[in-house]
């Protein structure tokens, strides 16, 4: 069970693999943010979009590359990494391959939240145009309150003598419909600008990305993500089961608080950035596992990757398969995350 | 389904617009405007000449002075009125819905999509900008790296200060002033055909959509028309139901209750048989046969000049029918 009895070799070899199809992913990656930054609504040749890039294209192209692309582009992988181990990091700690934070409520939670920090600030501020620059930095603050919120409620509500995998999810899809629910009552008080600003990103969307959300995230994930990679070694220790791994000396209930507030950051930040996506934090996790097994010294970075590169590929598709007009890039995921999720359900051993 | 999409989008169009209320500024814009000034265009290299306006958002907008390629989304009707041609139209469902009582006007001007996708507005290399629905300081700044973007300082509800403050910001204040004296002596006519034929009866635009009723408000859109320009009598209970939308719900019991002499009723789904209702079948206007029916996408649900001409036209040809 242990793989102290591999040889040096085979660790050896399998890291070998692990690098290099992380390698791999991250050209797979490269190449995809360089197709998506050529595709649009208006499109541009490779030659133009080299051309833009090395500084020598057009104001227009410029303008559309940099400024409409490019904080896109980033939002994408950053939310993709963020949601992808996320989920890695839940179904890791639940010991349940169905924990997305998406759907036991840690998005509805960092939702709710925002938009009651956005209404707060709405009631207090009646200018127009708040101080922009601050809300949108603080926003994945309150994302990260929510989110807390929920996954407290979720473990207090769903625990019974420990926490069994499945009343978890079912407390979670509750917990989940409740802040969904309050999320509403709350829109229809809030007025007209931040209503539109609520709805835009509740849709899973992220169109209007702009540098600024890319900074306001981007902290969130360089911070988190090593934190992730640092605990990972608990987490594949967790894999064992709670008596296995307290057996092998790691304090369980210590590292599992320590490791949600971890996953929580990771989501919540997303999501103040792009708003509740769900399944990427359900499919990047699994696809991952199918590839390197269940380590997750080797699933959290590939995850990271398969993450960035599903997000980058459904909002691709997402702006240019009806465009002008956008297809919110969370309702693609879902449609390309609801029926893996489905199919775990009816295969998965209780 | 296409259809209580686009009906449920107008809605939230027209509730929205009434969220914000800027009646404080409402009242700057009667003051001339003191922002212009000519230094801006020294600084510049163009030879284009430029002008600054302070905006809805408080900013400081170089506008050119001769504006050749327009984006106004929305706010179509009223450059009609000032004879200003955008570049794009506002549309809905990828381009198949339009403003269609705005068809003869706008022809098959290129459509853009209602939320003025970034790529989209690019598309159309824009030399000005105006909006009207306060969008996210964010995207408003990707806007401006576009083109100079000016968000509308008057209320949605109040259509004459928004035309005034178009005419200013396009160099068209005599058009503009012009286009509200010819309105009003269009307005008067037409209260005069009221008060002569139909004097001190009752009135109400009511609009039916997915099953539900709404009653439109005495003040606002075709409701500042019908009641303040063509001198209907405003039924009790629509004064009772208008809170802050320009269409409020309203019961059928509440409709027959209103004991209305005049209904203009807006109705895409010939199918909907409200007229086998008992309820339906009691109301003065239906008895006495003065039930008018539109589609919605006539100028009723509309704001702005040539939507409220045609509500004229509409008012008056319901009472020449009739008589």
């Amino acid at each position: 069970m242990l793989k102290h009895k591999e040889s040096f070799q085979t660790v050896d070899k399998s890291l070998k693999r692990t690098v290099s199809l992380f390698l791999f992913l991250l050209f797979i990656l490269l190449i995809m943010c360089l197709i998506s930054l050529g595709t649009g609504h208006l499109s541009m040749t490779p030659s133009e979009v080299w051309f833009t890039l090395i500084g020598e294209g057009t104001d227009r192209n410029a303008l559309l590359l940099f400024q409409f692309r490019l904080p896109r582009i980033f939002i994408a992988i950053l939310v993709g990494v963020g949601m992808g181990v996320s989920g890695a990091i839940f179904q890791g700690v639940t010991q349940n391959g169905l924990a997305d934070p998406g759907i036991i409520g840690i998005h509805s939670g960092s939702g709710f939240f925002v938009v009651l920090y956005l209404y707060i600030i709405s009631l207090q501020n009646t200018q127009l145009t708040g101080d922009s620059q601050f809300s949108q930095i603080s926003l994945p603050f309150a994302a990260f309150v929510g989110g807390l919120t929920a996954a407290i409620l979720i473990y207090a509500l769903a625990w019974k003598k420990g926490v069994n995998p499945i009343r978890l999810i079912l407390v979670g899809i509750g917990v989940n419909a409740g802040f969904s629910a309050a999320l509403l009552v709350i829109q229809l008080r809030m007025a007209e600008s931040d209503f539109n600003r609520a709805i835009v990103w509740l849709s899973g969307s992220i169109w209007n990305s702009t540098w600024s959300t890319v900074w306001s995230l981007l902290p969130w994930i360089l911070l988190f993500l090593p934190l992730a990679m640092f605990k990972a070694r608990v987490l594949t220790i967790m894999q064992l089961g709670d008596d296995m791994a307290t057996g092998l000396g790691t304090s369980i209930e210590k590292e599992r608080i320590y490791l949600i507030v971890i996953g929580v950051a990771l989501a919540s930040a997303s999501v103040a950035a792009a708003g509740g996506i769900s399944f990427l934090g359900l499919l990047a996790p699994h696809l991952a596992r199918r590839l390197v097994g269940g380590k997750y010294q080797r699933l959290i970075p590939i995850t990271a990757c398969i993450g960035a590169g599903l997000l980058l590929f459904s909002d691709t598709v997402a702006r240019t398969l009806l465009a002008p007009t956008e297809i919110p890039v969370g309702l693609l995921v879902s449609v390309l995350g609801a029926p893996y999720f489905i199919y775990l359900l009816m295969t998965i051993d209780d | 389904m296409k259809k209580s999409i686009i009906a449920a989008l107008s809605l939230t169009l027209f509730l929205s617009a009434c969220g914000s209320d800027s009646a404080e500024e409402t009242d700057e814009m009667n003051e001339p405007t003191e922002g212009i000034s000519d230094e801006q265009a020294e600084d510049t290299e163009q030879t284009e000449e430029t002008r600054t306006l302070t905006d809805g958002t408080g900013t400081e907008v170089d506008i050119p002075s001769d504006p050749e390629r327009i984006i106004a989304t929305y706010l179509e009707d009223y450059l009609v009125a000032l004879d200003v041609t955008p570049v794009v139209q506002w549309s809905v469902n990828d381009g198949d819905s339009i403003q269609f009582y705005l068809e003869d006007e706008l022809g098959d001007l290129p459509t853009i999509p209602y939320d003025l996708p970034y790529e989209a507005v690019l598309e159309h290399e824009p030399d000005l900008i105006l909006i009207r629905d306060a969008v996210e300081e964010d995207q408003l700044n990707q806007y401006r790296q576009i083109a100079p973007t000016y968000v509308l300082n008057s209320s949605p509800t109040e259509w004459r200060d928004t035309l005034l403050e178009l005419g200013e910001v396009l160099g068209e204040e005599e058009a503009a002033n012009q286009a509200i004296d010819d309105y009003d002596a269009r307005a008067e006519e037409t209260a005069a055909l009221v008060s002569e034929q139909a004097d001190g009866e009752s009135a109400a635009a009511v609009w039916l959509v997915n099953d539900a009723l709404f009653v439109v408000h005495p003040e606002r859109s075709s409701g500042a028309v019908l009641y303040g320009d063509a001198g209907f009598e405003i039924p009790e209970v629509v004064s009772q139901l208008s809170a802050d939308a320009d269409w409020a719900a309203i019961s059928l019991e509440e409709l027959a209750q209103m004991e209305v002499d005049h209904l203009f009723f807006i109705n895409d789904d010939e199918e909907q048989t409200l007229s086998d209702d008992r309820l339906w079948q009691n109301i003065p206007a239906v008895i006495n046969d003065a039930v008018y029916t539109f589609d919605s996408q006539s100028a009723w649900l509309y704001y702005g000049p040539v939507a409220n001409t045609q509500v004229l036209t509409f008012i008056e040809e319901a009472i020449h029918s009739s008589n």
